[in-house]
């Protein structure tokens, strides 16, 4: 049985879907069988940040409509034996969506793979809760700036009040020479702040760019990028296992989570 | 640009707008919550005191440094034996 996990964040552009790429990657890595899917009805994209766009035949919706089986619309990878994905449509919007179909797809999914990573649209609209309603866990990206910590609230209170308890965050593109010069919010304000446990940071790193350019996954463009090692850490910390934080002490509830709603 | 004044990292800045920002955020309940809220007043005050339901005024105001619940009970008389 597959752990179905959605990758989301409010706001859009903070990286929700090369995180769900590289997080899929990764996990593939460590030996699991893994799907990404992209919820993004309308605008597709995780096709091609995983340079998949001339492989894809069928998609979601097709799979939802009843016009194909999910085996015929799951897109192996070019290299990672293992990672699949399940695009999204281009020519339907998100009102198109059977929300009942898409959780009984992925119910079915579970039983063949270990993990369903469910790539969000931004908002909070139809096309994030067709993503979240399938999940039993979420992801939260979560870039340090005023406006994606507040949307990232938001959406946690709205997963929160659905039953999804297990959510942790992600912190994306952080700049430790700002945070340390003290012109960008640190990781641990961020937690302090949302009252979450963190599972990982991910540094500003130029490879993770040059790597969507060429539609190429970062564990096989720059393994050694400090980048891909933050996604090696948060894969192996979603698998249980207890990797320390490189150089932060941040997994720590601060005294402003005592104050979270409800 | 003052030379002499030691200047506070902007991150602190985003920190205490940010807190603001949420405790006002948060505050704002979703009308269903809102209305058991309100049920939930009027059970507890009716313990106490007389009142006609419907004079009650409740409101979640912000100001600027604080949001404030406001509630505005007519009372009607004060019941001799509380529980």
């Amino acid at each position: 049985m597959g752990r179905t996990i959605v990758v989301t964040a409010g706001k859009g552009g903070v990286g929700k879907t090369t995180v769900t790429a590289n997080l899929g990657a990764l996990l593939t890595k460590l030996g699991n069988k893994v799907v990404v899917v992209d919820m993004d009805i309308g605008l597709r994209n995780l096709d091609v940040v995983m340079g998949l766009e001339n492989r894809v035949v069928y998609n979601i919706m097709d799979v939802s409509d009843g016009k194909c089986k999910i085996n015929q619309a799951l897109v192996r990878d070019k290299t990672l034996p293992g990672l699949f994905l399940l695009p999204a449509s281009q020519i339907h919007t998100k009102k198109d969506i059977n929300i009942d179909k898409i959780v009984e797809i992925i119910s079915i999914i579970e039983n063949s793979f270990d993990y369903i990573l469910l790539d969000s649209p931004a908002g909070i609209e139809k096309g994030f809760e067709s993503a979240s309603a399938p999940a039993k866990e979420a992801l939260i990206v979560v870039t340090p700036d005023v406006s994606s910590v507040r949307d990232a609230d938001r959406v946690i209170g709205i997963l929160e009040n659905r039953g999804i308890l297990a959510i942790s965050l992600i912190v994306n593109r952080y700049d430790i020479n700002l945070v340390n010069r003290k012109k960008m919010l640190n990781a641990d304000s961020v937690v302090d702040i949302l009252g979450l446990d963190l599972i990982g940071m991910i540094p500003e790193d130029k490879s993770v760019i040059e790597s969507t350019n060429k539609g190429e996954l970062l564990v096989n463009y720059a393994n050694g990028s400090p980048a891909n090692k933050a996604f090696e850490n948060i894969s192996r910390r979603i698998e249980g296992e207890d990797v320390p934080f490189l150089n932060f002490n941040s997994q720590r509830r601060g005294i402003f989570s005592l104050f979270r709603r409800r | 640009m003052n030379l002499f004044r030691i200047t506070k990292g902007t991150s602190a800045i985003a920190e205490e707008r940010l807190k603001l920002i949420l405790v006002q955020d948060r505050s704002l309940l979703p009308p269903a919550k809102f209305e058991q809220m309100k049920e939930d007043i009027v059970d507890i005050m009716s313990n106490y005191f007389d009142f006609n339901t419907a004079d009650i005024v409740i409101n979640i105001q912000r100001e600027s440094k604080k949001t404030l619940l406001e509630a505005i009970i007519p009372l009607l008389s004060v019941k001799r034996k509380t529980r």
